[in-house]
C-alpha cells in the first residue's frame, strides 16, 4: 500500500455549510438530478466587494467588469450586475446575455477576437470594444456611426519587459501607431485608454507593462486623444488551498514516486498547472501586491492617481472562486487494471477545464464508511478510455459507496464550461443557484438560456 | 586601546543596558547590543570578514572578484575589507533604496548593479533571482569569481553564534528574550542559537516589515514567507512593524537613550517594549526581572533622506494647512492668457517622471515633489521675473510649493484643478 497523499481543497463556508447538510445535497440531487453544478452568488459578491475594497483602500479610481467567460451562469451575470460591475464579454451571444442581464452598454466592454458581425453591434451599441488587432480597428471605424463615439481600448502586446509573458492577443507595440492613427481619423471612435492583460501573480511584471503602457498613453494625447483608462485585465488567481504544503508534498511525491503509483497509466501530470493549485494567496494579495509595488520608488496606486488613469479589471476566476461546486452520484466501484475504481455520473470535460488536471480532491458526502488507506481514480460515465475524471489517485476521507453523493469543491472558474460537452448524450450538467437564507439553502435553477 | 589592524576592532561590542526609569517597562532589563560600534559601521561587518577572513589571500592571489548581493551595509563592508586587499568586489541588488547608501557605495567605488523587480534573496520559484544572475556570471567565467553568498553561507550564522552570541551571554548571562530584524537571518539565529544552548527558554522574535512597506535592511512578511529563506520554527514569533513606528522608536532611542540607531534597530526596539508590556499587562511572565536584548544592527546618520521621505514634518517642511490655502491660485485661462502676453511663465509639474512622461502641460518642467522638497532647502530656484505655476494631479499637493515660493517674493501659484482639470476641459497634454 503506498502512502496517502490528499490534496484538501480549501472550502468557503457557504459551500462547507451546504456539504455538510446531507439532508440538503440529497434534496438537491433529487430535486435537480445528478450530476448537477451548484453555483454560490452571494460568494461572487463577497469576491466583488473584498476587490473593490483594496482599491478603495489604495484610493484607485477603478472599474470591475466581470469575466463572463469564466461560467455560463445567468444568476452569476445578475449578482454581478446588482453589484454595480460592468461585465466582459467575449462574443456576441455573451453580450445578448449581458443585455438581457440589465447591463448598460456603457457596462459592457467587448474582449477577444470578434466577428464583423459582432463589431458591427458594438459599434452600433456603443459597447467599448477592447481591439484585438487593427483588423477589428479597421472595422471598427467603418461601421462606427459618424458623430458617435464608440470607446475602445487598444489591447497592447510585444511588451519589451521579459517578465512580461508573451501572449497571442493584443496589438503589438510596433503598431501602436497605426493604431492610434486609425482611431484619431475614425468619425465615431473614442480612445477611451489602453489594456492588456497577464496571466502572472508577479507584481513587477504588471509594473513593466504598464510602464511601457504609458508610452502609448503619451503617444496619444500627441494626437490630441484622450485616453483616460489603462484595463489590466484579469489573472488574479484563485485560492485553491487553505494550506500549501499538502500541494508541496503531492509534487515531490509526484517526482520522485514510480509514476504508476499516483497517476494512471500513460499520463503525466508534470504541472502546468501546478501553481495554480499550490496558490493559498487570495486575489486580493495580488492586486495589494500590484498597487503597493513601485515605480518610482512610488506605490503603483498613487503613480495611477498620477497618471490620471482609471483603473479598469476584468477578473473572472476571481470573482467566482468559490462560488460554485458540481455534485454527482457514485454508480458504483470496481477494480481494473490492477487498481480500484469509482465510476461517477459524470463525464471528465464537465467538470475539468480543457482538460486539465484537476488538483484538489473531491469530497464524500456524509461519508460514513472508513477510511481508505489508498487512493482511487474516478471514472467517468462515457465509453472512453480517456473518460477519467482523476487521471490521478485522489485520496478520499471515507470509502465511497454506490448512491453516494461526490462534490468537487470550487468549480465555478471555468471548470463547468470551458469544455463541456453533450458526448454520449449526456446534456451539460444543469446549474441551480444556491442562496444561503439564515440558516437555510434556497435553490433557484440557473440554466434558463435566451428567454 | 590601541589596534594594529581596523580588522580587529570588528566585534566585541558593548552591551547598553536601557535606563529602566527611561523605557518604562515594568520588571525588565532591556539591553541593546550595540553593532554600531563595528569600525564600518553596523553588525555586517562581521559577516564581512567572517566570509572573507579565511579566504582573502586566496582571493588576492588568484585575482579573483567577490560577488554578493547585497544593497548595503554587507556591501559597504566587503567594500572595505576587498579594497583594502586589492581585490575587486561587485554587489548585486534589486534596489539600493537609500540615498546615503548609494552615495557611500559610489564613494568607495563599488560596482553595483541594479537589477529591479529581481528577488534579492535566493528565491527558489524565481527563475531570475539576483542569485541566478550571479550563478550565471561564475558559470560564464569559472575561476573568476569568489561568491560570498550571505544569505546561505553557514559562516554567516557562525559569526553569530562564535561572537554575536557568545559576547552577550558573557556580558548579561541567560537571555529572556532576543529581538532583531530579519535581513538574511543570520544575527538573530546565530546568536540564538548560541544563547539557546544555555538558556532553552530564550524566546526569540524576528522583525519584518509589513508587506508594502519598506524599512531598509529587513524584509517585508511576505518576502520572508515566500523566500523560505529562515526556519520559521526556530522564531518564537514574527512580528511586523510598520515603518512610521520605527522611525518613532528610532527617535525615542536617539533624544531619551542617547543612541543613534537606524530604523531596523527602532523596529526591533519597538516590538520589544510591545512584547514587554503585553506580557507584563497578561501577567504571563515569569517571576523575577525579565532580560531582552534589542540587536543595535547600525547607526542613524545613513538613513536621514529615509527619515526626510517619511517624516517630512520633522525637518521644518509641515505641510501647515494655512499656508498652502494661502496660496495663489491660477486657473488653466490665466495661464493661457500669460503665455498668450508674452510673459515668461514655468508650469512645474510635481508628478512622478512617469506620469509627467506620459502627458503633460505643453512646456511644463518636471520636478517631482519629494525632490523639488530638497531643492527649496537649497534655496528658491525660480526667478523673480517669471511667473511660476506648480501643478499635480488635482492641485492638493503642489499648493504648499505655491504658497513657499509666493512667500519668498516670486510670482508663484497653484493650478485650479491640476493638470486633471486641465485635461478634462479639453485642453492638450503633450507626452514624451
Amino acid at each position: 500500500m503506498s502512502a496517502r497523499h490528499p490534496l484538501p481543497a480549501a472550502r468557503h463556508p457557504i459551500a462547507a455549510r451546504l456539504l455538510g447538510d446531507p439532508a440538503a445535497v440529497a434534496g438537491v440531487i433529487e430535486r435537480f438530478g445528478s450530476p448537477i453544478h451548484v453555483v454560490f452568488p452571494q460568494v461572487m459578491a463577497e469576491n466583488a466587494a473584498a476587490l473593490t475594497a483594496v482599491l478603495d483602500r489604495h484610493e484607485v479610481p477603478h472599474e470591475i467588469f466581470y469575466a463572463h467567460k469564466v461560467n455560463a451562469s445567468t444568476r452569476f451575470l445578475a449578482q454581478a450586475c446588482a453589484a454595480g460591475l460592468g461585465v466582459d464579454v467575449a462574443s456576441a451571444a455573451e453580450l445578448d446575455r449581458a443585455l438581457a442581464a440589465g447591463f448598460a452598454p456603457d457596462r459592457i466592454e467587448a474582449t477577444g477576437p470578434k466577428s464583423p458581425a459582432l463589431i458591427e453591434r458594438i459599434a452600433a451599441l456603443g459597447v467599448t470594444a477592447n481591439a484585438d488587432d487593427l483588423w477589428e480597428l479597421d472595422r471598427l471605424a467603418a461601421v462606427a456611426p459618424r458623430g458617435s463615439s464608440v470607446p475602445v481600448l487598444l489591447r497592447l502586446s510585444g511588451f519589451a519587459s521579459p517578465l512580461v509573458p508573451l501572449s497571442r492577443f493584443g496589438i503589438d507595440l510596433a503598431d501602436v501607431d497605426a493604431a492610434l492613427e486609425t482611431v484619431r481619423r475614425a468619425r465615431g471612435l473614442e480612445l477611451r485608454g489602453v489594456a492588456f492583460h497577464l496571466d502572472t501573480a508577479d507584481p513587477t511584471a504588471r509594473v513593466d507593462a504598464l510602464t511601457e503602457s504609458m508610452t502609448v498613453v503619451a503617444a496619444a494625447y500627441g494626437k490630441g486623444l484622450r485616453p483616460s483608462v489603462v484595463d489590466i485585465g484579469g489573472g488574479f488567481r484563485q485560492r485553491f488551498v487553505d494550506d500549501p504544503e499538502p500541494f508541496q508534498r503531492y509534487s515531490q511525491a509526484l517526482a520522485t514516486a514510480a509514476p504508476e503509483e499516483l497517476v494512471w497509466p500513460g499520463y503525466d501530470l508534470a504541472a502546468p498547472t501546478a501553481h495554480k493549485y499550490g496558490n493559498h494567496r487570495p486575489a486580493t494579495d495580488v492586486l495589494e501586491r500590484f498597487l503597493t509595488a513601485e515605480i518610482e520608488r512610488r506605490p503603483v496606486a498613487e503613480v495611477l492617481r498620477e497618471c490620471m488613469l482609471t483603473l479598469w479589471l476584468e477578473p473572472g476566476k476571481a470573482l467566482v472562486d468559490h462560488a460554485g461546486i458540481t455534485l454527482a452520484s457514485v454508480l458504483y466501484r470496481k477494480r481494473a487494471a490492477g487498481r480500484d475504481l469509482v465510476v461517477v455520473d459524470l463525464s471528465r470535460n464537465q467538470v475539468t477545464p480543457a482538460d486539465q488536471e484537476v488538483l484538489v480532491d473531491p469530497v464524500l458526502v456524509n461519508g460514513t464508511g472508513d477510511r481508505p488507506g489508498e487512493g482511487v481514480f474516478l471514472a467517468g460515465r462515457l465509453c472512453l478510455e480517456s473518460d477519467l475524471i482523476s487521471r490521478r489517485k485522489v485520496f478520499l476521507e471515507s470509502e465511497p459507496r454506490s448512491g453516494d453523493v461526490l462534490a468537487f469543491v470550487n468549480t465555478a472558474a471555468y471548470q463547468m464550461d470551458l469544455s463541456a460537452s453533450s458526448a454520449g448524450g449526456h446534456p451539460p450538467p444543469p446549474k441551480v443557484a444556491a442562496f444561503l437564507e439564515g440558516e437555510r439553502f434556497t435553490f433557484v435553477p440557473d440554466d434558463i438560456h435566451g428567454s | 586601546m590601541r589596534y594594529d589592524s581596523v580588522l580587529d576592532m570588528i566585534g566585541d561590542t558593548p552591551l547598553l543596558r536601557l535606563d529602566p526609569a527611561v523605557h518604562g517597562v515594568p520588571d525588565a532589563q532591556i539591553l541593546l547590543k550595540l553593532e554600531s560600534a563595528n569600525p564600518f559601521g553596523s553588525v555586517k561587518d562581521r559577516v564581512a570578514w567572517a566570509l572573507l577572513r579565511d579566504h582573502i589571500g586566496e582571493i588576492a592571489e588568484e585575482g579573483r572578484v567577490v560577488l554578493e548581493a547585497s544593497s548595503g551595509n554587507t556591501a559597504k563592508a566587503l567594500q572595505i575589507i576587498a579594497s583594502m586587499h586589492g581585490v575587486g568586489f561587485r554587489a548585486f541588488t534589486n534596489r539600493v533604496r537609500v540615498r546615503e547608501v548609494r552615495e557611500m557605495l559610489t564613494l568607495l567605488g563599488t560596482d553595483v548593479t541594479e537589477m529591479p523587480g529581481l528577488s534579492e534573496c535566493p528565491d527558489p520559484t524565481a527563475p531570475n533571482d539576483v542569485f541566478g544572475v550571479i550563478g550565471d556570471l561564475m558559470d560564464g567565467e569559472p575561476g573568476r569569481y569568489h561568491h560570498t553568498s550571505q544569505y546561505t553561507n553557514e559562516d554567516n550564522l557562525r559569526a553569530h553564534y562564535e561572537q554575536t552570541g557568545r559576547e552577550i551571554y558573557r556580558d548579561v548571562g541567560p537571555v529572556d528574550l532576543l529581538v532583531g530584524g530579519l535581513g538574511t537571518t543570520g544575527s538573530t539565529r546565530g546568536a540564538a542559537t548560541y544563547l539557546r544552548e544555555r538558556n532553552p527558554q530564550t524566546a526569540v522574535v524576528g522583525v519584518v516589515a509589513a508587506e508594502g512597506d519598506f524599512i531598509p535592511g529587513i524584509r517585508s512578511a511576505a518576502e520572508m514567507w515566500e523566500v523560505g529563506l529562515f526556519e520559521p520554527g526556530f522564531y518564537d514569533a514574527i512580528t511586523v512593524v510598520d515603518s512610521a513606528d520605527a522611525i518613532v522608536a528610532s527617535l525615542e532611542l536617539a533624544t531619551r537613550h542617547g543612541v543613534l540607531a537606524g530604523p531596523t534597530t527602532g523596529a526591533a526596539y519597538a516590538a520589544t517594549r510591545e512584547r514587554l508590556l503585553s506580557e507584563s499587562v497578561a501577567g504571563s511572565r515569569r517571576d523575577g526581572p525579565v532580560t531582552a536584548v534589542v540587536i543595535a544592527c547600525d547607526r542613524m546618520e545613513p538613513y536621514l533622506s529615509y527619515f526626510r521621505h517619511r517624516r517630512p514634518d520633522l525637518f521644518g517642511a509641515a505641510s501647515d494647512p494655512a499656508t498652502a490655502e494661502a496660496a495663489p491660485m491660477a486657473a488653466p485661462e490665466d495661464v493661457e492668457a500669460w503665455i498668450a502676453a508674452g510673459e515668461h511663465v514655468v508650469v512645474v509639474d510635481v508628478r512622478t517622471a512617469l506620469a509627467f512622461r506620459a502627458g503633460h502641460i505643453p512646456g511644463a518642467i518636471n520636478l517631482r515633489d519629494d525632490l523639488l522638497e530638497q531643492i527649496l532647502e537649497a534655496g528658491m530656484p525660480f526667478s523673480e521675473a517669471s511667473r511660476v505655476v506648480f501643478a499635480c494631479p488635482t492641485g492638493d499637493r503642489s499648493a504648499r510649493f505655491a504658497a513657499r515660493a509666493a512667500a519668498t517674493g516670486r510670482q508663484a501659484y497653484n493650478l485650479a484643478g491640476g493638470v486633471l482639470g486641465w485635461r478634462d476641459s479639453g485642453r492638450p497634454l503633450a507626452g514624451v
